[in-house]
């Protein structure tokens, strides 16, 4: 892996197309799409259900292969990586807020956040101290050794967004953060992203039905039928 | 990473328990039946091994083992000991009769003389002496005999038994080892053996003797054999005639299919597990391999899960395998039953190539998720 230049355009997209499905079943669910997010903002990716803004975010991820176009994440082009290369890119670059927070049931608050420091191969000691510590910056202290299921939604979300938090990574991309709580915790988790994630190093990607919390966006994407619409930046008060 | 696997296994407390449960139960199905097996194939050649002085068997053409011999004329020991390179050699009467205590308890029994001037073939003792032996209408019986014979009973010099229309006082408990046949083993004089061979004319069930030191133990056997017509074995051979005579009955056959049956059921019940295990926590391993486990890590995962599956229900399957037999062995009649650990190594090695191939296909099933499959709710 090469040295990451510090360029503002975090990710890069360019006219990346893909599709699924063969012969007359064939979608075309994005279609030659231009995409930038730019370090110290918050993206929100918007637009209707199937029109491609999943399969853009695991593109960006590097979690699916583009069948053309190129991604380039802090100017290192995804497809010019090996197969395990991308997987320790994405480790130490990347962190993911999903919308039902893909907690593992089996851990506590404290070893969920842990587990992307335990992937990087840091002593289980020294990852859960570590994890506690974002835990209680984000309000959590007294949850740490609760397992998920005795935890609020809002709770949930707040744990995924320590572990998107943990490793320090520049690239956060959520998705549908707050599809699953109601308006008061999504705000109250919105909030939070806002002020922990926004940082001048990092971007944040946000992929959100939720126009309540569009207040909280640096930038607005619209997308449709595997397009982008338009592309508008907030000059908003609200933001942190 | 070893703790992490850990904690997902146990969480899903029933799978886990199912799991270890099912090799345990494998292991010890597989470990308590080869037991069983090879302790029963050693009771095939127990009694001959029991006759200590004796290196060089006779007998019969046509007899196979131990326990079916066909009698000899009286005069073979004569002719046997005429043969260079055999040190002596004389007769060993085994009769096959049944036996009736005083209390009417029956059993068939095997009655083995002794002879008294050589005293070859006296057996070891747990109670009393072997010498009351040559006292008139004296023997001496084995555990499994007191326990058959006299349930419930604390042995007493003088207890009775009929044999035939002829009572014996039993003056002393033997260390024989347990035949194959499961039948009480009296041992008696030579003289009263005779008296009690009701079925047979000849007195020489076997003749056994001893080889010279520097002789050639084949060139001896052969030559009896083409002069006689007799079968002669050296010790050892016997010994692996009359094991080969029951597996060829078809008995381990039974035990073969009781430890396949186990390997599979168990094995295959655990793995069945593992595996939907490992599909039910799909959604966990692709959130993994999302945020950036490598695929040699999630394989230490996965083999980490199966290895504490696998060492907890062998551990499991071994201690009760060997609580079974100690406890088994205390009985009379298993009282040989003993666990080589052949056996368990043989048992662990088997059980962990197959959990190996079922972490194999789990590893499989967890390297196919689809990671993008993380974004579906």
């Amino acid at each position: 892996m090469s040295s990451v230049p510090d360029l503002t355009g975090a990710v890069t997209c360019a006219s990346i197309w893909k599709s699924f499905g063969e012969g007359e079943a064939k979608v075309d669910v994005l279609r030659g799409v231009n995409f930038m997010a730019a370090l110290g903002e918050m993206t929100f990716l918007v637009g209707p259900s199937g029109c491609g803004k999943t399969t853009l975010i695991s593109i960006i991820a590097g979690l699916l292969a583009p069948d053309s176009g190129t991604v380039s994440l802090f100017g290192e082009r995804l497809s010019l990586l090996a197969p395990r290369e991308r997987i320790l890119f994405r480790r130490q670059y990347l962190g993911f807020v999903f919308q039902q927070y893909n907690l593992l049931p089996a851990f506590t608050a404290a070893e969920n956040v842990a587990v992307p420091l335990v992937a990087a191969g840091w002593g289980r000691e020294n990852a859960i101290g570590k994890a506690r510590e974002v835990l209680t910056h984000l309000g959590l202290a007294h949850r740490t050794e609760l397992v998920p299921q005795l935890l609020s939604g809002g709770q949930q979300q707040r744990v995924a967004l320590a572990r998107a938090l943990v490793h320090e990574p520049r690239l956060i991309i959520c998705d549908e953060p707050t599809a699953a709580l109601d308006h008061r915790s999504g705000e109250s988790v919105m909030e939070r992203l806002a002020t922990s994630a926004i940082h001048p190093d990092r971007a944040v990607i946000v992929v959100t039905h939720d126009s309540r919390v569009f207040h909280f966006a640096h930038r607005i994407i619209e997308m449709e039928d595997g397009l982008i619409r338009s592309s508008k930046k907030i000059e908003s008060l609200n933001q942190p | 990473m070893i703790s992490m696997a850990f904690t997902m296994l146990s969480h899903d407390g029933p799978k886990f328990l199912a799991m270890v449960l099912a090799i345990a139960m494998a292991a010890f199905l597989t470990q308590n039946q080869a037991s069983f097996l090879v302790s029963f194939l050693a009771m095939s050649d127990s009694q001959i091994r029991d006759v200590r002085e004796a290196d060089l068997w006779v007998m019969d053409s046509s007899t196979e083992c131990f326990d079916q011999a066909k009698p000899l004329k009286d005069t073979a020991a004569e002719i046997v000991r005429g043969f260079p390179g055999v040190k002596w050699a004389l007769t060993l009467l085994k009769v096959d009769a049944p036996a009736r205590t005083e209390a009417g308890k029956l059993s068939s029994v095997t009655i083995l003389g002794v002879p008294e001037q050589s005293k070859v073939g006296e057996p070891r003792m747990n109670i009393g002496d072997s010498s009351v032996l040559d006292e008139r209408d004296s023997a001496v019986i084995d555990p499994g005999g007191m326990a058959l014979l006299y349930p419930g009973e604390t042995f007493r010099p003088g207890m009775r038994i009929r044999i035939h229309d002829k009572w014996l006082q039993i003056k002393g408990v033997s260390n024989a080892s347990p035949p194959f046949t499961g039948f009480p083993i009296i041992h008696v004089s030579h003289s009263t053996a005779i008296q009690l061979n009701r079925a047979e004319s000849r007195c020489t069930t076997f003749v056994v003797g001893r080889f010279e030191a520097d002789a050639d133990r084949g060139k001896v056997t052969r030559e009896i054999r083409a002069a006689t017509g007799w079968k002669a074995l050296t010790r050892e051979e016997f010994e692996e005639a009359s094991s080969r005579f029951y597996m060829d009955q078809g008995v381990p056959h039974l035990f073969y299919i009781t430890i396949t049956v186990g390997l599979i059921v168990g094995a295959a019940f655990s793995g069945q597990t593992f595996l939907m295990f490992v599909k039910e926590n799909a959604r966990a391993f692709t959130t993994l391999k999302v945020l950036g486990f490598t695929h040699g890590q999630l394989a230490v995962m996965v083999a980490t899960m199966a290895g504490i599956v696998v060492v907890l229900g062998l551990a499991l399957g071994t201690m009760l395998a060997v609580g079974t037999s100690f406890s088994a062995a205390t009985m009379p009649f298993f009282r040989s039953l003993y666990l080589p650990w052949q056996v368990t190594l043989l048992c662990c090695i088997s059980i962990g190539l197959i959990t190996l191939i079922t972490a194999g296909f789990a590893f499989k099933k967890v390297l196919n998720l689809e990671p993008a499959d993380v974004f579906r709710s």
